[in-house]
């Protein structure tokens, strides 16, 4: 068949999807399907025949290229994955995320260790010998967390700034923290260790320092509730980091490439729960912490709450059944 | 380096063609980005600062949204385009040419700080200049590239002859390229166009505009028109 008898033949088809398509790229697609029906895939994939066929026997490329562009844009439509689904996002709460950080718990293990070791052996160091916190900190910043935490205050760990204002200092600083956390993992995981190690040191050295000078009161009431979400998400952070660090340097059966987007897919996933643990931390932190006038039993007892329902939603959720996939 | 189009099969058994986008366009579609992000947290800080100390953590909140977030909810819900890629044309897309999805997006957004490192977008670049499909290293994990978004031109016609069928049988590639001139050819200037026509004066016996005239008239012929 001539060129020109074939475009004459299929014009109108063409211009009707590249009608369509162009109006339906506003509107929703769901809806843009309804109007459509079952329609689209069949002349959609007619024109992928015409294209081939186009193409095999060698007709222009006014042609061709009108086609290509036709079918370039019907396939970004039919084949466009699913819109994100809310309900997932609940599901992904309550049950995939506990599961992923279980299934990940040897890089957990790791981070936790980075973390938790650093600081204990601040917090002992500083006990029997407490000139080491001036080694740590420069005396300015003794003196701001001496203030930040002195018992005669009635909000502790600020020296100024509302509820408000703090809650999203800390969602910019610790969740930017956290996102770094694991952006620099991928330089073979040094840049999770520094991060997790240097928080280790601080938070260590800071509470060991207070507890030498007497301050330790107001300084475990302030962190004891919230740093249950906000350590935890650092760790959960870092220890993402450091999986996709080892992936580089050891992707196991698979080629480099194809383990790194795999654990870049499992690590995106664990930063946004960790992110959501964050965003809880700081509002904790900003709206509760700071508060200095309840009794110990009670900013004690919430803190143990508040651990316990981390642990227990990070050990259980999602066991047993599993719902949906 | 030369080709930067990836062609990839669809499950039609044609293959979709994918323009990289290099780092100029993209960093241009960065700038338009980072001014409108600027501009906008500005204006919003401003406003904000009359409400005091509850407005300044309200206004870091836009600072970590502007930051962190923008990218991900513009590619996600507009297409896989920010609106920078949008007035460069470009667009975030998946390996197999869809728009970018919530986990990719969020990958390549998170590991920015990666390719943005050492002062503006040096590994990215590096990278980006390397890589065969222009992808920088957030690209390379999400498993996305961005590609250009190709607009279409305004259909060229072959202008009318009376056809002719040429004197010898011609090879499918020589077909094409006698169409493709006589569609493309008005836009070069007529001295070039009679020094390509000259070329087949063994085809058409012909020189100068009366071989041109000879080449329109095979070519109406090879379109079919009577």
């Amino acid at each position: 068949m001539k060129q020109e008898r074939f475009v004459a033949l299929h014009d109108a088809g063409w211009s009707e999807v590249e009608g369509w398509m162009r109006g339906s790229g506003r509107k929703a697609w769901s809806s843009a399907l309804a109007e459509r029906g079952l329609d689209f895939p069949s002349q959609y994939r007619r024109i992928c025949q015409h294209l081939a066929m186009a193409r095999a026997r060698g007709y222009s490329h006014e042609v061709t290229d009108r086609l290509q562009r036709i079918v370039d844009q019907g396939h970004r439509l039919l084949y466009r994955p699913p819109a994100p689904r809310w309900h997932r996002v609940g599901e992904f709460i309550v049950a995939g995320f506990p599961r992923l950080v279980r299934r990940e718990w040897k890089a957990m293990a790791i981070a936790a260790a980075l973390l938790y070791v650093p600081t204990i052996a601040c917090l002992v160091m500083i006990h029997f010998r407490p000139d080491v916190a001036s080694m740590i900190f420069s005396g300015q910043a003794l003196d701001r967390f001496e203030q930040m935490y002195n018992p005669a205050r009635d909000k502790i760990g600020r020296t100024s700034g509302t509820d408000v204002a703090m809650f999203g200092f800390y969602v910019l600083n610790n969740v930017g923290i956290a996102f770094r956390t694991f952006a620099a993992g991928l330089f073979f995981g040094i840049g999770a260790i520094y991060v997790l190690v240097t928080n280790g040191i601080m938070f260590g050295g800071i509470a060991g320092h207070l507890d030498a000078i007497g301050y330790g009161g107001p300084f475990w009431r302030f962190v004891a509730a919230h740093s249950s979400f906000e350590l935890t998400a650092i760790v959960i952070a870092g220890g993402a980091g450091l999986r996709l660090g080892y992936t580089l340097l050891a992707p196991g059966r698979m080629r480099r490439g194809d383990a790194l987007r795999e654990a870049g897919g499992v690590g995106a996933q664990l930063v946004l729960g960790a992110f959501l643990m964050l965003v809880i931390a700081a509002f904790i932190e900003a709206f509760w912490s700071s508060v200095a006038a309840f009794p110990d039993v009670v900013k004690f007892g919430s803190a143990a709450l508040l651990w316990l329902l981390v642990i227990v939603w990070l050990m259980f959720g999602g066991r047993g059944r599993r719902s949906g996939d | 380096m030369l080709d930067t189009v990836r062609q990839i099969e669809t499950p039609e058994g044609v293959s979709l063609r994918l323009h990289a986008a290099g780092a100029t366009v993209r960093a241009h579609a960065w700038l338009i980005d980072f001014g409108l992000r600027a501009v906008a947290a500005c204006l919003l800080l401003a406003v904000l600062g009359m409400l005091g100390a509850a407005g300044a953590g309200i206004g870091m909140l836009v600072l970590f949204a502007a930051y962190w977030i923008y990218g991900v909810v513009c590619e996600v819900w507009m297409d896989g385009q920010t609106v920078g890629k949008r007035v460069m044309n470009l667009r975030v897309v998946n390996a197999d040419g869809t728009p970018v999805t919530l986990l990719p997006s969020v990958i390549r957004n998170l590991l920015r700080t990666v390719d943005g490192l050492p002062g503006i977008y040096g590994i990215g670049l590096v990278c980006c200049l390397i890589d065969p499909h222009s992808r920088r290293i957030g690209d390379i994990v999400a498993g996305t590239m961005v590609v250009h978004v190709l607009q279409r031109g305004a259909l060229a016609q072959v202008p009318n002859e009376a056809p002719e069928p040429p004197s010898t049988p011609l090879r499918l590639e020589e077909q094409e390229a006698l169409v493709a001139f006589a569609e493309r050819g008005r836009n070069l200037h007529e001295a070039r166009q009679r020094e390509l026509g000259d070329l087949l004066e063994p085809l058409t016996g012909r020189m100068g505009n009366a071989g041109l005239r000879k080449l329109l008239a095979h070519a109406n012929w090879l379109l079919g028109r009577t």
